[in-house]
C-alpha cells in the first residue's frame, strides 16, 4: 500500500536522525572523560547511515515488476564507529587518571563539531517530519472522498 | 473497476502522484546517506503507463536519478529545497485529484437523482 509505505519511509529516517542526535548528545556529554569500562579516555562516536532496499537483487526485481510497487528506499543506521583521532594529552599531574609524565588523555571531541552536528540532525528531523504530515493529510484527503456532503 | 472512464484516470493520477511522493519520502530520508543519489519518476510516462494498462498496471513506476544536481564531497546530491518543492507539489496535485473524484461522484449522483 502506497500510502503508508511513505510513512514507515518517514519514520525510518526519523529513528534514524534521532539516533545520531543521541550518539552525538553522548559525545558532547563525554567530553571530558577520562575514565570508561574500557580503560582510557572515552572515544568518540558517529553514525553510518546506509539506504536500504540497495541490494542488486531487489534492484531488479523491482525492475523487473512483478513484486508490484518499489517499497522505495528507507534509511538505517548501519553502524555506530569510533572516531579513531589520537586523545588530546593535556599536562595535569595532580590528575589521578595522569600517565608518568604528569600527562592526562582527553577525548579528541570539539564541541562545535558536535553542536553542528546534532543541529543538522534536528533540522533533518524536522524535515521528515515535514514529509509525515504531508503524508497523513494525503491519506486524510483520500479518507474524507467516503464523505459524504 | 472505476465507475467512469474519467474515474479511471483520475485513479491513476492518483497512483502517480502517490508512488512520487513515496519517492520524494525517499529522497528527504535520505539526505545525508553517503553516496545517495536523487531519484524520480517521469510524470508523463508514468501517467501515460498508468492510462494505458489501467487496473492491469501492476509495475512499479520507472525511476531515474536526477541529472545535474551539484553533488556534496560525501557523494550525496540531495537538494532540500528542490526536494520540498516536489513535497508540495505533489501533495497539491494530488488534493486536485481527490477534489475531482469527489466532483465526478457528485455529478454520478446528480444523474441518479434526475438533477435533484
Amino acid at each position: 500500500m502506497g500510502m503508508f509505505d511513505m510513512l514507515s519511509i518517514s519514520a525510518s529516517a526519523l529513528s534514524a536522525e534521532r539516533q545520531r542526535a543521541e550518539v552525538t548528545s553522548a559525545n558532547l556529554a563525554n567530553a571530558e572523560t577520562t575514565r570508561t569500562d574500557q580503560g582510557g579516555p572515552y572515544v568518540r562516536k558517529e553514525v553510518v547511515f546506509s539506504a536500504t532496499n540497495s541490494s542488486p537483487f531487489r534492484t531488479v526485481l523491482n525492475r523487473v515488476g512483478r513484486f508490484g510497487q518499489a517499497a522505495g528506499g528507507s534509511v538505517q543506521v548501519s553502524q555506530v564507529v569510533n572516531d579513531t583521532t589520537a586523545p588530546i594529552m593535556r599536562y595535569e599531574p595532580g590528575n589521578p587518571d595522569a600517565d608518568k609524565n604528569g600527562f592526562v588523555a582527553y577525548p579528541a571531541i570539539n564541541p562545535v563539531t558536535e553542536m553542528v552536528d546534532l543541529m543538522g540532525a534536528v533540522r533533518s528531523y524536522q524535515m521528515n517530519a515535514s514529509a509525515v504530515s504531508a503524508a497523513k493529510q494525503m491519506i486524510q484527503q483520500s479518507i474524507d472522498i467516503l464523505k459524504s456532503s | 473497476m472505476a465507475t467512469t472512464p474519467l474515474m479511471q484516470d483520475l485513479q491513476g493520477y492518483l497512483k502517480v502522484t502517490v508512488d512520487r511522493q513515496q519517492i520524494v519520502a525517499s529522497n528527504i530520508a535520505n539526505v545525508d546517506t553517503p553516496g545517495y543519489h536523487v531519484r524520480d519518476i517521469n510524470f508523463q510516462s508514468a501517467m501515460q503507463q498508468v492510462m494505458l494498462k489501467g487496473d492491469d498496471a501492476q509495475l512499479g513506476p520507472a525511476t531515474n536519478d536526477v541529472e545535474g544536481l551539484p553533488e556534496r564531497p560525501d557523494g550525496n546530491n540531495v537538494n532540500i529545497d528542490r526536494e520540498s518543492l516536489v513535497l508540495s507539489q505533489t501533495q497539491l496535485q494530488y488534493q486536485m485529484g481527490v477534489q475531482l473524484i469527489k466532483e465526478e461522484f457528485h455529478r454520478l449522483l446528480s444523474a441518479i437523482k434526475d438533477g435533484n
